[in-house]
């Protein structure tokens, strides 16, 4: 993955609609405005004026105008509100937006700044179906790393039994429950090597013995006793 | 690779330099390596440290096709590419030790870890004995191993073993002849096969394969160093660091790591196919034991049970009723006036006559303590640690208390040596070797010279604190206590190094064998005669010299202000304070003798128990740790404890007088 270390304002909470000197096109721009109206929303704030603020430069105002004659958002007064297509359509960004920040902090253990430029990035271009695959990876979580609500998707409202996370960290196995590992996160190369002789690594079927006073996880006919740590760092696939 | 003679052991000449001829044990720790160990070698076995490191070494000789020949039990290891310090010492035997005959001793319980070993050796190009050992076990649980295919899979001849009920043993020499090479070799990702080879080129010829150390290089083996540095020129070892380096960063995941992941999904192909698994739903006892020691309430029962059995057998019992025997009866009654008897017969000198038998003298008093004081503590404590360590109990004691220790940035490993402590801190500050990093060794230490009492001065302690209230115990534990954590905390805070992972390996509890528990009894007691009785003669000729030429009295008089002013006690206490310094419960056995003669009152009694029990470590304990550590540690671990002792004794005394508190 490359990334571009630019500077920018690090939250998921208001941002100005064109942040990104990439949001170029007229899609991603529309996009980039709907989330904005979203975001203000969710802050208490619905003033048009603000939007305006933001909008200031021509092209900008042109996009806005766009919008409402193809019916995603409209006044009211001084008061901005989203229609159903815009409603829609924002409620699918912001979802992408979010679950990618979940994943690529808590997964892919990317600063909080490097997380929130990707997520900007993969908002404009993940389909439905990678976004489901990402929610249901990560176990449908309802907040974003800055406990904003994630809009929930078709996945999440599936049966019970789809809604397991299909990967989670081993300290979320019930003691006695068993996964299969499919990677272990760690920052501790050393650690990784002194797991793997024991056995512990991706592929091999584990089970949670215990988890206090000190959690105690199987592997074949090796118990090993580990640091609280180790069990946040090793993921497993239920089985 | 090298091509070995498929015959090595039938030549003549290996029988002829006896010497050079070695059966070298390997294996993951607890699958029985000692028990084989101690049925080929018998009683006479030598354990020292491994050149250079502090990793202990058994060795001891055995009769193979009518010779003696070496046998060297390498410390368990759960690699061949080292993590530890156990692990690379094994490697370097493996390295060094050339046309040796090696016995892996597996438990065939856990065939995937120990193949995961037995690759490694095939990778070195050494033939193997792959011994699988606790067959018992893995029958109980079900497992049946096809050795036929394993041998076919693996290339490596295979025996079955019981090593506790000696079943199978005798065929380990006997399989021993014809050696061959074992065929699990695994080829790794391209890439990595190309670094490897590129970097086999520059290596020497070896007793291990140019391969197997291309693949530790690879890995960031940097343990390799030295004898790197010792065979290659700096450039080559540049370019093979740049080989290394480029090769990684085609990979975001580190190469020892996936070198690791490829051998296990071979060893999980083979495991797969040789053996046959019935599940069997009865739990055994002992599992069900193991489940309740590491149990968050029930555990603590367990625990708080076993220190209570530890304390009776080796508190009560060894420091009590064996100690007064041995010193009042067998050297009281017996040897030392012997001694005296003879010495005055036969040294027309007095200075000489002193130093044999005279208040410091060698015979008198090193041996006195050696033999009467200290032997019979540590006999028991050796038995008990013996039982403790066989059972698998060792290691769920670690788990019980690893989040104590993680508040003062340690982890649970380190009760060990310190419920060793309670025992005897020049012994216990021996065993931090177990502790992985260099900080926590040194942190463990530190906390055990500080304030871990020894049993000999737990006895003393206990018994002048029982006169009075119970709050005066509540009061000595709570300070000590309170300083261990605090300076444990800051001492984990401010020295550099990162705290050790605790990832440690429960073993299955199981049912001590008291012969192999006597056995190793035996080798720790010779050890620990080897280790510290010459340093209870050195610390005693040093008092003696002390003594002779008044320096004693000299500190003794230079001290007093500081027990005077400070601590507020009688300065008769200084010479109490000064025999503390040689060992600990002397010490406190002068101040006892002071509190019977109601020299001293209840408060004065506290500050002197809390500031003796800080003070620094006995002289055995200094010199251990000079060794272990080194002089500016031990220097500088001396100097805090001095420090800390008389300022939390002094704080001690303030408060006590400006509050008025009376006990």
């Amino acid at each position: 993955m490359q990334f571009n270390w630019g500077k920018r304002k690090p939250h998921c909470h208001i941002r100005g609609p064109f942040c990104h000197r990439e949001a170029e096109t007229r899609d991603r721009a529309i996009d980039e405005l709907l989330e904005f109206i979203w975001n203000l929303r969710e802050n208490g704030v619905s003033d048009v004026a603000d939007l305006q603020r933001e909008a200031s430069d021509p092209e900008a105002r042109n996009i806005l105008s766009y919008m409402e004659q193809e019916g995603l958002f409209a006044r009211e007064g001084d008061k901005v509100y989203l229609k159903e297509k815009g409603e829609e359509k924002a409620r699918e960004i912001i979802r992408r937006h979010r679950l990618t920040e979940r994943l690529l902090m808590e997964i892919f253990e990317l600063s909080e700044e490097e997380a929130e430029k990707e997520a900007c990035k993969l908002e404009h271009i993940l389909s439905p179906e990678v976004t489901d695959s990402v929610c249901t990876f990560l176990g449908h979580p309802p907040v974003c790393p800055h406990g904003k609500p994630i809009p929930p998707g078709k996945c999440c409202t599936a049966p019970e039994k789809s809604v397991r996370p299909l990967v989670m960290p081993l300290n979320d196995l019930d003691p006695g429950a068993e996964g299969r590992i499919v990677f272990i996160s760690t920052n501790f190369p050393a650690r990784l090597d002194k797991l793997s002789a024991l056995g512990v690594a991706p592929g091999s079927i584990i089970k949670m013995r215990q988890k206090k006073p000190s959690p105690i996880i199987q592997v074949g006919e090796t118990t090993v006793a580990v640091d609280p740590e180790i069990v946040h760092d090793i993921y497993v696939k239920a089985v | 690779m090298r091509k070995r003679g498929k015959n090595r052991g039938m030549e003549s000449k290996d029988f002829n330099r006896k010497s050079t001829k070695k059966i070298i044990l390997v294996g993951n720790p607890n699958v029985g390596k000692s028990v084989v160990f101690n049925y080929l070698t018998g009683k006479y076995v030598v354990v020292s440290n491994y050149p250079g490191t502090t990793v202990e070494v058994s060795h001891g000789t055995t009769k193979w096709r009518g010779k003696n020949i070496t046998v060297l039990d390498t410390p368990g290891v759960n690699s061949l590419l080292p993590t530890s310090e156990d692990e690379i010492v094994t490697r370097n035997i493996l390295l060094n030790e050339k046309d040796a005959l090696i016995v892996q001793v597996a438990d065939a319980k856990n065939l995937r870890r120990s193949l995961l070993i037995s690759s490694q050796l095939s990778e070195m190009g050494l033939p193997f004995l792959l011994v699988l050992n606790m067959e018992d076990e893995a029958r109980e649980r079900g497992i049946k191993i096809n050795y036929q295919e394993l041998y076919s899979l693996t290339g490596a001849k295979v025996i079955s073993t019981v090593a506790t009920q000696k079943k199978n043993l005798e065929k380990i020499t006997e399989e021993l002849v014809d050696l061959r090479e074992a065929t699990l070799n695994i080829s790794y990702h391209p890439a990595l096969e190309e670094a490897i080879s590129q970097i086999a080129e520059f290596l020497p010829e070896e007793n291990i394969s140019p391969r197997s150390i291309a693949i530790m290089l690879l890995s960031g083996d940097k343990s390799l160093k030295r004898w790197l540095h010792a065979r290659l020129p700096e450039s080559r070892i540049n370019e093979i660091e740049a080989i290394r380096r480029s090769c990684q960063a085609g990979f975001d995941q580190p190469i020892s790591y996936l070198i690791n992941q490829v051998r296990l999904e071979k060893v999980d192909e083979i495991v797969r196919r040789v053996t046959m698994i019935k599940p069997i739903k009865r739990k055994r006892l002992s599992t069900r034991i193991g489940e309740l020691s590491v149990h968050p309430f029930w555990g603590v029962v367990i625990l708080i049970g076993a220190v209570y059995l530890l304390y009776q057998v080796i508190g009560v019992f060894g420091a009590g009723v064996a100690v007064d025997f041995m010193e009042e009866t067998v050297f009281g009654e017996y040897i030392n006036p012997f001694f005296i008897r003879w010495t005055g017969r036969l040294v027309p000198v007095a200075w000489l006559r002193d130093l044999l038998v005279g208040q410091y003298g060698l015979l008198t008093m090193a041996m006195t303590y050696a033999f009467a004081l200290i032997l019979p503590i540590i006999t028991f404590f050796f038995i008990a640690f013996g039982l403790m360590e066989d059972s698998g109990y060792l290691p769920r004691l670690a788990v019980m208390s690893n989040k104590i220790f993680r508040l003062i940035g340690l982890n649970g490993k380190a009760i060990l040596p310190m419920i060793l402590g309670l025992g005897c801190a020049t012994m216990a500050t021996l065993t931090t070797r177990i502790l992985e990093s260099k900080r926590d060794r040194i942190i463990v230490t530190l906390l055990l010279a500080l304030g871990v009492p020894c049993s000999a001065q737990m006895a003393v302690i206990f018994g002048m604190l029982s006169g009075f209230s119970p709050m005066m115990v509540v009061l000595w534990a709570g300070v000590v206590g309170l300083v261990l954590a605090v300076v444990g905390y800051l001492a984990a805070r401010y020295l550099p190094g990162e705290a050790s992972d605790f990832v440690l390996e429960l073993p299955p509890i199981r049912l001590p064998r008291i012969g192999n528990i006597l056995i190793k009894t035996l080798s720790r007691i010779e050890w620990y005669l080897k280790e510290a009785v010459p340093l209870f003669a050195l610390s005693t000729f040093i008092l003696f010299i002390m003594d002779k030429t008044g320096i004693l009295i000299n500190i003794e008089k230079g001290a007093s202000p500081l027990i005077k002013g400070v601590l507020g006690l009688p300065v008769e206490t200084t010479q109490a304070f000064l025999i503390g310094f040689l060992r600990r419960d002397y010490g406190a056995a002068g101040l006892l003798a002071l509190a019977r003669a109601h020299a001293l009152s209840a408060e004065q009694i506290l500050v002197a128990l809390v500031t003796m029990t800080l003070f620094v470590p006995c002289l055995a304990n200094f010199l251990v740790i000079v060794k272990e550590r080194g002089w500016k540690i031990g220097a500088a671990i001396s100097g805090f404890i001095l420090a800390v002792a008389f300022t939390v004794g002094g704080l001690l005394n303030l408060i006590l007088k400006i509050t008025g508190f009376k006990i």
